[in-house]
């Protein structure tokens, strides 16, 4: 999937990637890389901008650690972020499914 | 482990366009790409390309930081919102007859061209890929637009000028514009 196609989603991926626990940012693009069958086409130093504005909206947390004699940066989701990852995969859900129905000439199902 | 010279390069180009916080995240981030590329068998030069080619541009990773700045966000957001108080102070100043308040010919330039001034920085910063110039000019316009708020507020407090319903209306508007410009400058001077 391209960069483009993907920005509109990108938020919701990332506070996916966050929902089985904290990560830091590699870890965060490896598991982005595996839930998207290594289709992500993404330059990687970009989720770091993009997590850092997640962190300002209040949706995850970041705080510092010391592996291996580096600074390591771990985010984690907060309440809002739980929610707003919630909000984003119903939409998503209904958005999918509508568009599915849509194109393949079926009635679009009720949302949930 | 010596860190390959690829990417000693590209660190020290984002290191000097990004404040150390930030490239010490993305340093571990690309020593932990260019690991995976060496436990997937590449040779180190070629592990080194391959994480850098995956990371992107450094530009490109400097104009999204840029991107998020509180400051570039606050100072499109004080854009947008300048020309409702600008037309507040315009209705007090056009109903109120403000030519004939007593300011000095030198003081009514010297506003304008600190609003001019004032505009020009947050313009700079809402629309720099600069990382450092949209941060400096961002606070730099958040910072004058508050002090120019003040000015006016105290102005025409202490001078002579008649206190109609117009002009609390663009008091109000100006103290809501540095409360908001304050609350902005917290995170933007925080990182």
């Amino acid at each position: 999937m391209r960069a483009e196609e993907l920005k509109g989603h990108l938020d919701a991926l990332l506070l996916a990637a966050l929902e089985d626990g904290p990560r830091h940012g590699y870890a965060v693009i490896e598991s982005l890389r595996q839930n998207t069958g290594g289709r992500l086409d993404l330059p990687t130093g970009t989720i770091y901008p993009a997590l850092r504005r997640l962190e300002q909206a209040g949706l995850i947390t970041g705080s510092w650690s010391v592996v291996g004699g580096r600074r390591r940066r771990e985010y984690k989701l907060t309440a809002a972020g739980t929610r707003a990852l919630s909000g984003k995969r119903a939409d998503w859900l209904d958005f999918s499914a509508m568009v599915s129905a849509a194109l393949e000439g079926r009635p679009c199902p009720s949302p949930a | 482990m010596s860190e390959p010279r690829l990417i000693s390069s590209y660190l020290a180009v984002l290191a000097d366009q990004l404040p150390a916080s930030i490239v010490e995240e993305l340093a571990d981030g690309l020593t932990e790409t260019h690991r995976s590329y060496l436990q997937q068998g590449l040779a180190p030069d070629l592990a080194a390309e391959s994480a850098v080619a995956e990371f992107g541009e450094p530009q490109e990773i400097v104009a999204e930081f840029a991107r998020v700045n509180p400051a570039r966000r606050a100072a499109r957001r004080l854009l947008g919102i300048g020309p409702l108080v600008g037309a507040c102070w315009a209705a007090a100043l056009v109903t109120d007859r403000a030519s004939a308040w007593p300011v000095p010919f030198t003081v009514r330039i010297l506003i304008g061209a600190a609003l001019i001034t004032i505009i020009g920085l947050l313009a700079a910063s809402a629309l720099s890929t600069r990382y450092r110039l949209a941060a400096r000019a961002g606070v730099a316009g958040c910072l004058g637009i508050a002090a120019l708020d003040a000015v006016l507020i105290t102005g025409v407090t202490f001078t002579s000028a008649p206190m109609t319903w117009v002009v609390v209306g663009a008091m109000l508007a100006s103290t809501a514009r540095i409360a908001f410009a304050a609350r902005s400058l917290v995170p933007a001077l925080a990182r």
